[in-house]
């Protein structure tokens, strides 16, 4: 019960995620893409440090080595 | 003679272009598809895959889309997908219930272990990192 639950809740949200990038790519939406979120993200900077991109390279590089390397 | 800068168009270098690109990224992750998950071998590819893309994208060689300045408040329809699975991510994570109420990795665990799911996998990764490197 617990372990469908728990898939359902993952599955759930991954339609959650095509649903907004699906109204993100549709013409005129006003709502940005996953990838203008994250260009967005990049941007932000502390003095010449660019820490959204370092933040940003590092959380999927970790997301990578856990699913993949571990 | 020297051209007016508006009319000259920096040509994109060979690496750069998707029918480069894309067999590069289908080479490495057929690669990476074989090496099993806890090896030394796995860790190091992943760290030299990883490392790589993480130093272009830190240097200026290669050419990035243009980010937008702001975002408007209708972004914030974004939270509601990482919310819900930030919850159950969080909630099957403090459990600690093993396989009753798995998390995310222990429900992929089963099906990484198909070397062409792991190919499929490692082709996302890798062709996502290269989509944040141009950004």
């Amino acid at each position: 019960m617990m372990r469908a639950l728990a898939i359902g809740g993952f599955l759930v949200s991954l339609v959650l995620f095509a649903v907004v990038e699906w109204v993100a790519r549709r013409e005129g939406s006003r709502v940005p893409s996953l990838a203008d979120v994250c260009a967005f993200v990049m941007r932000y900077e502390v003095g010449p440090v660019p820490v959204g991109r370092i933040g940003l390279f590092g959380f999927w590089w970790w997301l990578g080595w856990h699913f993949l390397a571990r | 003679m020297d051209h007016p800068r508006e009319l000259t168009v920096e040509a994109p270098r060979a690496w750069d272009r998707p029918v480069v690109s894309v067999p590069v990224l289908i080479c490495l992750s057929l690669v990476g598809g074989q090496l099993p998950s806890f090896s030394t071998a796995a860790n190091l590819y992943i760290l030299t895959t990883g490392g790589g893309l993480i130093w272009v994208g830190l240097s200026n060689r290669v050419p990035r889309r243009p980010a937008p300045r702001r975002l408007p408040s209708v972004a914030l329809w974004w939270l509601v997908p990482v919310t819900v699975f930030g919850v159950f991510e969080g909630a099957t994570f403090m459990a600690a219930a093993g396989d009753d109420f798995p998390t995310l990795s222990r429900l992929a665990d089963p099906l990484l272990e198909d070397s062409v799911i792991r190919s499929a996998a490692w082709f996302a990764w890798l062709s996502t990192f290269w989509g944040l490197v141009r950004r």
